[in-house]
């Protein structure tokens, strides 16, 4: 770090914690923050306590950026809160101490904790773009906090809530805007602004480009670190997605089960990593550019393929006993010149065109990527496929069916030849039924097996998508599967009809880096066993270069480029498909850079 | 600053991953046990209780029959008569003690009846899309526009002297579309869930996607809304008695009040003669009004947790 030439302490910080600053550990008065042996726990009423943070302790300097990665229930977000005073029960703080600028932030009382927002610690939230009030301006919302903190004089506020809206690259034009009339990526840069305008000395990054679009994402991470250095406030940034933060930080600490694993700098991380289970983190980023690609448990795709993409040769086993038919498909979907058009979301405004003049079709035994970025009508295409919805012009056959022209009886037979595998394996689970139920009721509905066929049936399912043993696994509930084993669920669920056709609309979006892996696998498995088509929708490159031979690359509604996978990834010739490529998150191309 | 956290609670999923198949019991008991552990519902529940003990063990809990004129009229509390006598010469105490059942008995009744019709009618015009959509808000639009009271004076007019089963009838009629629009909204929330397009995938028809998936997701809004009816049919139902329309031969709390009035009691100074069912009234609706607050904790695990805490 070269640009720290503003460690002289800021008066605000002195002036309003005169009180906890008795232990003086300022022979390092370059620490801003110090937490030792910090432990929060979760203390729900009628279930067991879960220690989510388990004695941690880090320190960070003044002016440093420091990643948090961990993946879902690892406690970085609990860390978060925790630092920032904003948990809320059932958690609660049960050891350890957090001293932040020479004073222990638990011990700060409501109002002391209020005034020091200010020139203190910030936070901005994953969900932040949704904080905004909508039927006040961006201009409020600023007025709200200068008057609250009084630290801008009323005649400067205006100049400054603009400075700070430019600061974010945005044009002070938003200030008269309400939040609903801006993107969700505006929306997030103005949380951000908003943080700045207290001018805090740590601001606390949980997720903050998560829920935006992918290329959004890789704007906004930009524009944090541009603010970092230019600021130099000291920022942690909590994460999943260790790729995301080892190109943006300087230093990483790696959760895991309430724990920090890992300390050091990013580039010790990348090169020299220490801990099994960073290695394994590390081991799921791959440059989908690349001659191969190979994740854990994915042989790479091209090799397999070179060999003419004969079964026996790919099965890294000998082929097993299968206990049903196979059946390989033998209907392709055809979508012929297909277009989407929606009615307009407000009065005045025009008509959204979904898709526009789309056109391919899905062999029998193939598979097909379908990427794009969030509203690129990737999703929209889905629908049409599965007569969720009618296409406004154009024609979408299954076979020798209209799909464009079914109706309940239609839909139903259409539905036991294609099958979707939903994004969200969280909502796509009724929470109240066990995994027997769930299954059986495709079985019922779509297939003659009754009684201990149909229950050897939903065995047979279990297995296939490795959830064994599967007497244990039929009986339990959504919540108490990992969201691993529920998408395998979801999967089981596709399978029962014994569906032609798979459509899978994001399937590992939601899923921690670990588990992705294996669910791909499976579905490449699956398609390889049981000769079933799959239409595969995502904007994560890296993953439809490993499960899909063919691709097609959406952009506001039309195919913008097409292609054998490798060769599209490899050679791309469209600017929308570089721009995707580069929003791929790897650790590995920074290694590059550095060298 | 911004604020809207969602910390990760850790759901049930972690704690009880060690448990095998957790029965309809245990759930049930769970919810219990979280109504419970809400003050204002334990509140509830305990006044509730009581009434229903009372209804349940009228014929030993009251000194004499509540249609006994036998006594001297219009006389103050005293040892023999707690609450004192009717103009009629009844006493007071027992007709509170029998009136007891035919509130509850309605309030139970009415409630269940037009919680059902809700639940059927809101469901199906949730999950409905197009004109038959369109067809049942006009008629529950219809029921919604038209002022509850009159409506209600209107009908029991007509069937003047029906008894309980006729209060009923109107409490029903005029009291189910409210709850059906509550239900409608919610269940247009969920069909957009990815576990309803799911069992539309899986081959499920209309009825069972709506009675077996989204239905159970709405239980604690259903009970809700089962109490909320109840509340009203216990308030309707007195009122219709007071007003005389109901049958003033029979004991209730409403005929009470009503021929507390009729011999103006207030005026002979036998203020017990109105405070004492008003007081039942008002204590029997304020008690699931109470456990309304329990339910709500149920669908909404936030309200459990209390206040903050450092």
């Amino acid at each position: 770090m070269t640009s720290t030439d503003n460690t002289v302490p800021e008066p605000l910080g002195a002036s309003a914690h005169s009180t906890g600053s008795v232990q003086a550990t300022s022979a390092t008065d370059n620490v801003l923050l110090d937490v030792r042996d910090l432990s929060v726990i979760y203390e729900s009423p009628g279930a067991a306590p879960v220690q989510a943070v388990d004695h941690v302790s880090f320190s960070l300097r003044r002016g440093e950026f420091v990643g948090l990665v961990g993946e879902s229930g690892s406690g970085k977000s609990t860390l978060g809160f925790a630092l920032t005073r904003l948990q809320k029960p059932p958690a609660r703080t049960n050891g350890g101490n957090i001293v932040f600028d020479g004073s222990d932030i638990r011990e700060l009382d409501t109002e002391a904790l209020r005034r020091q927002r200010q020139g203190g610690f910030a936070m901005v939230l994953q969900s932040g773009m949704n904080a905004l009030n909508p039927v006040r301006t961006i201009r409020n919302h600023f007025m709200d906090i200068f008057r609250a903190h009084g630290h801008v004089a009323a005649a400067d506020r205006e100049a400054r809530a603009a400075e700070l809206v430019r600061k974010v690259e945005l044009d002070p034009s938003v200030l008269a805007s309400y939040p609903g009339e801006l993107s969700g990526g505006m929306r997030q840069r103005v949380s951000i602004a908003l943080a700045l305008s207290l001018e805090p000395q740590l601001m606390v990054f949980d997720e903050p480009t998560t829920a935006l679009d992918v290329l959004v994402q890789h704007a906004v991470m930009d524009t944090i670190q541009a603010l970092q250095q230019s600021e130099g406030f000291t920022a942690i940034l909590i994460s999943h997605d260790l790729g995301i933060v080892l190109e943006a930080t300087q230093r990483v600490l790696v959760m895991h089960e309430g724990r920090i694993v890992e300390d050091g700098s990013s580039r010790d991380i990348l090169e020299r990593p220490r801990d099994e289970y960073t290695r394994m983190l590390l081991s799921h980023y791959a440059d989908p550019r690349a001659e191969v690609v190979e994740l854990p448990g994915f042989p790479d795709r091209q090799s397999r393929a070179a060999s003419g993409r004969t079964r026996a040769e790919s099965a890294t086993s000998e082929p097993t006993v299968v206990t049903r038919s196979v059946r390989s498909a033998d209907s392709a979907i055809v979508v012929d010149h297909v277009s989407k058009v929606y009615p307009p979301p407000r009065r005045g405004e025009k008509p959204v065109r979904a898709l526009d003049d789309v056109s391919f079709t899905l062999e029998p035994g193939q598979s097909l990527a379908l990427v794009g970025a969030s509203g690129s009508g990737k999703s929209t295409l889905a629908k049409l496929v599965t007569g969720i919805e009618r296409p406004t012009e154009g024609a979408v056959r299954f076979g020798d069916v209209d799909v464009t022209r079914l109706r309940a009886k239609g839909l139903r037979d259409l539905r036991s030849n294609v099958q979707m595998v939903f994004q969200d394996p969280y909502a796509a689970l009724n929470p109240l039924h066990t995994v027997e139920y769930t299954l059986s009721r495709p079985i019922r509905n779509m297939t003659d097996l009754r009684g201990d066929e149909a229950r050897a049936r939903l065995h047979e399912l279990l297995e296939t998508v490795g959830l064994t043993p599967t007497e244990t696994f039929a009986q339990k509930l959504p919540h108490q599967l990992s969201g691993g084993q529920r998408q395998r669920v979801v999967i089981a669920r596709a399978l029962a009809s014994d569906p032609q056709v798979l459509i899978a609309d994001e399937p590992v979006s939601m899923l921690d880096v670990s588990l992705r892996a294996g669910v791909l696998a499976l579905l490449e498995d699956l398609r390889e066993k049981w000769g079933v088509s799959l239409l595969y929708i995502t904007h994560d490159l890296l993953s439809a270069r490993l499960v899909t031979d063919d691709i097609m690359v959406l952009h506001d509604g039309r195919v913008v480029e097409r292609g054998v996978t490798a060769d599209v990834l490899r050679n791309p010739q469209d600017d929308y498909t570089v721009r995707l490529l580069d929003a791929v998150p790897n650790p590995r191309r920074l290694r590059g850079d550095v060298a | 600053m911004t604020s809207t956290q969602n910390v990760r609670i850790p759901a049930e999923g972690a704690a009880d991953g060690a448990v095998a198949a957790p029965s309809r019991w245990r759930s049930f008991g769970r919810t219990l046990g979280v109504v419970w552990s809400n003050g204002k519902a334990r509140v509830g529940i305990v006044i509730l209780a009581l009434f229903v003990l009372v209804a349940v063990f009228a014929p030993l809990l009251a000194p004499y029959d509540p249609k006994d004129t036998s006594f001297e009229r219009n006389l103050d509390a005293n040892g023999a008569h707690w609450l004192g006598t009717t103009a009629a010469g009844e006493d007071v105490l027992s007709q509170l003690i029998f009136g007891a059942q035919i509130s509850i008995l309605v309030g139970l009744a009415a409630g269940v009846l037009s919680t059902l019709i809700a639940v059927a009618i809101g469901l199906s015009w949730g999950y409905l899309k197009g004109l038959s959509s369109e067809v049942v808000g006009f008629i529950v639009n219809l029921f919604l526009v038209i002022p509850g009271l009159p409506l209600m004076i209107v009908i029991a007019a007509y069937l003047q002297n029906g008894g309980i089963l006729m209060i009923i009838a109107v409490i029903v009629v005029t009291g189910w579309a409210w709850g059906a629009r509550v239900l409608r909204s919610q269940t247009q929330s969920l069909r957009s869930r990815d576990f309803v397009t799911a069992a539309q995938f899986s081959g499920e028809r209309a009825p069972r996607i709506v009675f077996r998936e989204i239905l159970p997701n709405m239980t604690s809004l259903i009970v809700g809304s089962l109490f909320g009816a109840a509340t009203a049919a216990i308030l309707a139902e007195a009122g219709l008695e007071f007003l005389g329309l109901g049958d003033s031969s029979i004991v209730s709390w409403g005929t009470m009040l009503y021929w507390a009035q009729n011999s103006n009691a207030l005026l002979t100074g036998q203020w017990a003669l109105l405070f004492a069912p008003g007081l039942c009234i008002a204590l029997l609706a304020l008690s699931l009004t109470l456990i309304n607050f329990g339910v709500d904790a149920v669908s909404n695990p936030r309200l459990r947790e209390g206040k903050a805490k450092k």
